[in-house]
């Protein structure tokens, strides 16, 4: 006779990727409050605020200070600076954020072997924890915009097209969290400098991608490269619904729904690919024993 | 203690303090033992770890790039993107003051060794000024790669007429920010989670002030304040003012003036370091948290 008791039900998959939606969706709230208590609870909330502006405006007051050499600032270039530079808050936490939390679960916190042994799935985890660094990185980015505005950034006219800021940032978000966890999943099988891997991809990325100067000003093989990148066209998209204006050169050419449709079927690529590399990896990284590994890195 | 000492018996106690009341040579002579012991490793680790070079390379590479590119951009003289190639070799030394050395006692402590150095018999002085000199040795190899690679990709010129002023600068420059990485290492041992926000916080903000990659004068006031505090204002200015004539007149004060705010920096965060290093570790010994993990 067959019986429901635990013995004897057939074992679910034991990966990465496992369980219904709904554990999937449970797994991501908790390891979102526990990205929110490691990111958020190590200082007073007054202190926390303070970090939180004085980096992202150093970094502003750094690049504005720079265009300030040739010269008198105009309102265009500082618009141009300001939307990309807040928008690249975004994209290096939510790049670095996955490796970050899949590599300080394994050797700062040691947890990661637990998180197996739990019925919860490594992939929704390492989302929600990538997500609340972006969501952090997020208010870093409005506050270089707001500051930005009183600086005298020109909106544009008739106000911020908040449709196409909606779409853009939601395209771009799925995007660069979906880089963000298959680099965590290749920076996992890594001895050394695993955690300097997502920071050099985000440094090339921040050279390619426009984001602070006009893609024409790379040499013409790094402009290609620049203009394939999904973080571009999101970029671009935000300064759109922002500013209102296009990108000089290459970028300005498109059209605003070329550029979503570029956006889209960039994120649904990226979308396809990376959980299936993300359990490859993590597989590989479970059965060679990496998740047990120490770097001392 | 003298209840430890009332269970030593006496010909052990006088061994202990025979073998441990050193005369000055000896004292200097295994100080300066220890200090090239922690050097060691920062100079040649790097052949041991090809990756550690990589990206005490790429970083720094990949950001002078991008303010070239956003020069190159505006149609700026490019005077100044040789100032900016100097300015990325500067900041590898920065960079190195931030996390390997005021971050360093902590990421021993968490990973084990500061164990090892409290039980060693050398101070934590001897050991700051190995890692001090290592780091410094190390990257200064990195400095140079970065002002050659800047220089091939983009043509940067330098015009030195003072050679001998610009190493006493580059000297000073780094002797101070060494110095107050070491004064820093102290507060950081005493940090728990924050430390690494700390770390993030005297980067770009630091660089900022320092006016690393703008003249420090278009910060007015705050320039002038920062000047006086940190390291990296005043060599920058310096240095900028040497190697490349025609910017001169950007420079904030003399030359002359910007050596002797570094030499009392060096002064002043040594003294400072010794201090505060030494009652950290009293302090810590005490409580018994020195070597407690941060997490």
């Amino acid at each position: 006779m067959q019986t429901d008791s635990p013995y004897t039900r057939r074992p679910t998959s034991f990966g990465p990727l496992r369980g219904s939606a709904a554990d999937a969706v449970r797994s991501l709230v908790a390891s979102a409050r526990l990205a929110w208590a490691i990111e958020g609870n190590w200082a007073e909330p007054f202190y926390l605020a303070v970090y939180l502006v004085i980096r992202p405006l150093a970094f502003l007051g750094l690049f504005l200070a720079v265009l300030s050499i040739g010269g008198s600032l105009n309102p265009a270039s500082i618009g141009f600076v300001v939307v990309g530079q807040a928008v690249f808050q975004i994209v290096g936490a939510a790049l670095q954020g996955p490796t970050h939390a899949l590599l300080d679960d394994r050797e700062r916190y040691r947890t990661i072997r637990y998180i197996f042994a739990t019925p919860s799935s490594l992939l929704p985890v390492s989302v929600g924890r990538a997500l609340v660094k972006a969501a952090i990185a997020g208010i870093s980015a409005a506050i270089v915009i707001g500051v930005g505005a009183i600086l005298g950034m020109p909106l544009r006219s008739g106000g911020i097209d908040l449709i196409l800021l909606t779409v853009v940032m939601l395209l771009g978000l799925l995007s660069i969290v979906g880089i963000g966890i298959a680099l965590g999943a290749v920076c996992v099988q890594l001895r050394n400098d695993a955690w300097g891997y997502p920071q050099a991809v985000a440094g090339s990325v921040f050279l390619l991608c426009g984001a602070i100067f006009p893609l024409d000003t790379l040499p013409a093989p790094l402009q290609a490269l620049g203009a394939a990148l999904p973080i571009t066209w999101w970029i671009e998209g935000v300064r759109r619904a922002i500013l209102g204006t296009t990108s000089p050169g290459l970028l300005g050419t498109l059209a605003t729904g070329e550029l979503l449709l570029a956006l889209l079927v960039g994120t649904l690529v990226i979308l396809a690919v990376t959980p299936r590399l993300f359990k490859l990896g993590i597989d590989r990284a479970r059965d060679k024993g990496y998740l047990d590994r120490n770097t001392a890195s | 203690m003298s209840s430890i000492h009332a269970r030593i018996p006496a010909d052990l106690a006088a061994t202990i303090r025979k073998e441990t009341n050193w005369s000055l040579s000896h004292r200097l002579r295994h100080g300066a033992q220890s200090v090239l012991a922690r050097a060691y490793p920062r100079v040649f680790g790097m052949i041991r770890e090809p990756s550690w070079l990589f990206f005490d390379l790429v970083f720094p590479i990949l950001g002078m790039c991008s303010f070239v590119f956003l020069l190159r951009s505006r149609g700026v003289d490019d005077a100044w993107v040789s100032a900016t190639i100097l300015a990325s070799a500067l900041l590898t030394f920065w960079t190195s003051v931030i996390w390997m050395m005021a971050g360093q006692f902590r990421w021993e402590r968490d990973s084990g060794n500061l164990t090892l150095y409290i039980t060693a018999p050398v101070g934590l002085g001897p050991i700051t000024l190995g890692m001090a000199v290592g780091g410094a040795l190390g990257m200064a190899f990195r400095a140079v790669v970065i002002i050659t690679a800047g220089s091939l990709a983009f043509g940067a010129t330098y015009e030195i007429r003072e050679p001998a002023l610009l190493a006493l600068t580059l000297l000073l420059g780094v002797s101070a920010m060494y110095a107050l990485g070491a004064c820093l290492a102290a507060f950081f041992l005493i940090s728990g989670r924050e430390a690494d926000h700390l770390g993030d916080l005297l980067n770009e903000p630091m660089q900022l002030l320092g006016g690393v990659f703008a003249p420090i004068r278009s910060l007015g006031l705050v320039g002038m304040v920062a000047i006086g505090v940190l390291p990296l204002a005043p060599a920058a200015d310096a240095l900028r003012q040497i190697a490349i004539p025609q910017l001169a007149v950007s420079g904030l004060l003399p030359v002359n003036i910007e050596l002797l705010i570094l030499i009392v920096m060096v002064v002043v965060f040594s003294i400072g370091s010794r201090y505060a290093l030494r009652y950290i570790e009293r302090v810590g010994r005490a409580g018994g948290k020195l070597l407690t993990r941060a997490d």
